[in-house]
């Protein structure tokens, strides 16, 4: 039963959601702007969940992936498939800079990211001759036409950047399962414990580290490719920070599909309903609706819909 | 299997540890107490690589240790438990044996963690949360049981018997005496229990304000009267 559910969310992700929404752009592409916040807060989730380090700097993972790929595929003429997981790579070699912030915890391990974060920026800036400085780069290649699909336009983003997001959740599901899953659960609280134990804390932290940066890189480089332009201020916003810490947290940080789910509710709800209707305030809504959250659900929007589908089959038993 | 040389543990100005010097053999039992601050615990946390000592040499089976960090002499078969347990978070009882088991020994190996789980008593808790839902004696197996899923030659054990009643005591004493017998393994045992420790080591070393007074048979040690100084001011206990 499961896997017919499965399967058929899967003929729904890929085929009906491009059919029922490939005649409205618009549409389609809050949806792949929903699903770019899903591929980050996935990838934040996962290191918050088992690295146990909360990062308010993942936009750095994001810029570094975006001017990697940008910048592969246009002054070295990479193809743009291989660029975006370069690009990936880009942002996994740059969490190695950070892996010093590894001895840090909690809040300070969280600023220290976040001014690692503003030095990448600084750098995207200043090294005018690669990426183009403030004036940023144009005309950035565009993802190839596939088998006859066109994987530039919305549609062939929106299947690309599902394909990441499944990807990279299905990734943190695997790590998850993993021995290194249940170590890296176990030394949140009690890490000489686990130290003592065999388990190369440091070592798990900076791999989670570099996986979380690698999956932001990609999805940065994604994005870079699908709107075809990048400068500083943009592809370094703390928005990529932002709004996938408050995706995660609103879907449930801990399981691996709330943040999908958190990205898909918050940013559609926010730009389909209280814009609209508040066009310069909806942010506000946002917040309230995160508040709220937090306070009934702590655990976030897929562990409440969990107690309450476990509930009404108790229920009906 | 274990040598200590000249080893020395500084917190600022305070000596923990002086001229620490003692061996260790394969299969051997060693006892080792001292009134409270005297360096026990410092101790085992230098040889366990949790602290790095300020001075000396330290080799386990020929290895030297020093620079070693402590994750790594757990995969070199040194197995040690906290005083007070610290069972791995977010974890069954199960799931703490795995742990240890996958990255300590590198092995995976559920008939073994069964066998250990039964050997401590602890097979009908195997599924708890290790963090809670767990009795003082279970939360001190545990404690045992993490350490030797990595299948270690030496165990180093933290006052695994305080605070337990004199039942309880007697039986995890004989539980660990099986598990010495059944992995053959060298103790190093922290105990204030002084009959215990008799009962459970043929040797005893006795620290007092980081220095090593004395060292050889119970009967012999607890006899010292610089021992039964160190522990009532007196010469006589």
């Amino acid at each position: 039963m499961r896997h017919i559910l499965l399967l058929a969310a899967l003929v729904v992700a890929y085929a009906g959601v491009p059919l029922l929404f490939g005649g409205t752009p618009y549409i389609l592409g809050l949806i792949v702007a929903a699903l770019t916040i899903a591929g980050i807060a996935v990838a934040w989730a996962l290191l918050g969940n088992l690295g146990g380090m909360v990062s308010f700097g993942h936009a750095a993972f994001f810029g570094v992936g975006s001017y990697g790929s940008a910048v592969l595929s246009m002054k070295l003429g990479v193809p743009v498939f291989p660029a975006v997981l370069l690009g990936g790579l880009a942002a996994a070699l740059a969490s190695v800079a950070m892996l010093p912030a590894l001895r840090l915890r909690g809040p300070y391990f969280a600023l220290a990211i976040l001014a690692y974060a503003h030095i990448f920026q600084i750098l995207a800036t200043e090294m005018t001759p690669i990426t183009g400085g403030a004036g940023g780069l144009l005309s950035i290649p565009r993802f190839p036409v596939l088998f006859g699909l066109d994987l530039g336009g919305k549609t062939g983003g929106y299947v690309i950047i599902l394909t990441i997001v499944l990807l990279s959740a299905l990734a943190y599901d695997a790590v998850r399962r993993s021995a290194w899953g249940l170590a890296l659960k176990a030394m949140h609280d009690t890490e000489v414990a686990t130290r003592v134990v065999g388990v190369p804390s440091t070592h798990l932290k900076a791999a989670m580290l570099a996986l979380s940066a690698f999956i932001t890189g990609v999805v940065g480089a994604f994005n870079a490719h699908f709107i075809s332009f990048l400068e500083p201020d943009y592809a370094f916003s703390s928005t990529w920070t932002v709004l996938p810490i408050a995706a995660a947290i609103f879907g449930g940080y801990r399981t691996v599909w709330g943040p999908v789910l958190g990205a898909l509710a918050i940013y559609l709800l926010d730009q389909l309903l209280f814009k609209p209707i508040l066009p310069h305030g909806h942010q506000m809504v946002l917040g309230v609706l995160l508040c709220a959250m937090i306070l009934l659900s702590p655990g976030g929007l897929l562990p409440a819909l969990r107690r309450r589908s476990t509930g009404e089959r108790h229920a009906h038993a | 299997m274990l040598t200590l040389d000249g080893v020395q543990v500084n917190f600022g100005g305070v000596q923990a540890l002086k001229n620490a010097s003692f061996a260790v053999a394969e299969g051997e039992s060693v006892g080792l107490v001292g009134p409270n601050g005297a360096g026990k615990t410092t101790l085992f946390n230098v040889i366990s690589g949790v602290i790095r000592p300020t001075g000396g040499r330290l080799t386990f089976r020929g290895q030297s240790l020093l620079g070693l960090p402590d994750w790594k002499r757990a995969r070199l078969g040194i197995g040690r438990s906290f005083q007070i347990p610290r069972p791995l978070g977010h974890c069954t009882v199960r799931e703490n044996l795995i742990v240890a088991q996958r990255f300590g020994a590198g092995i995976n190996d559920p008939k073994r963690i069964d066998e250990i789980l039964d050997l401590l008593g602890l097979r009908d808790k195997a599924d708890a949360d290790a963090t809670g839902a767990l009795a003082l004696t279970e939360h001190k197996a545990l404690e045992v049981g993490k350490a030797l899923a990595t299948n270690p030659s030496l165990l180093l054990l933290d006052e695994v018997l305080a605070g337990l009643e004199t039942n309880s005591k007697r039986a995890f004493m004989e539980r660990l005496g099986a598990v010495r017998d059944r992995y053959r393994l060298a103790l190093v045992i922290i105990e204030h229990d002084l009959p215990t420790i008799a009962a459970l080591c043929p040797r005893v070393l006795v620290l007092n304000f980081g220095q090593i007074i004395a060292d050889g048979a119970p009967d012999a040690v607890f006899r010292n009267p610089e021992v039964i100084r160190s522990y009532t001011g007196e010469t006589t206990l």
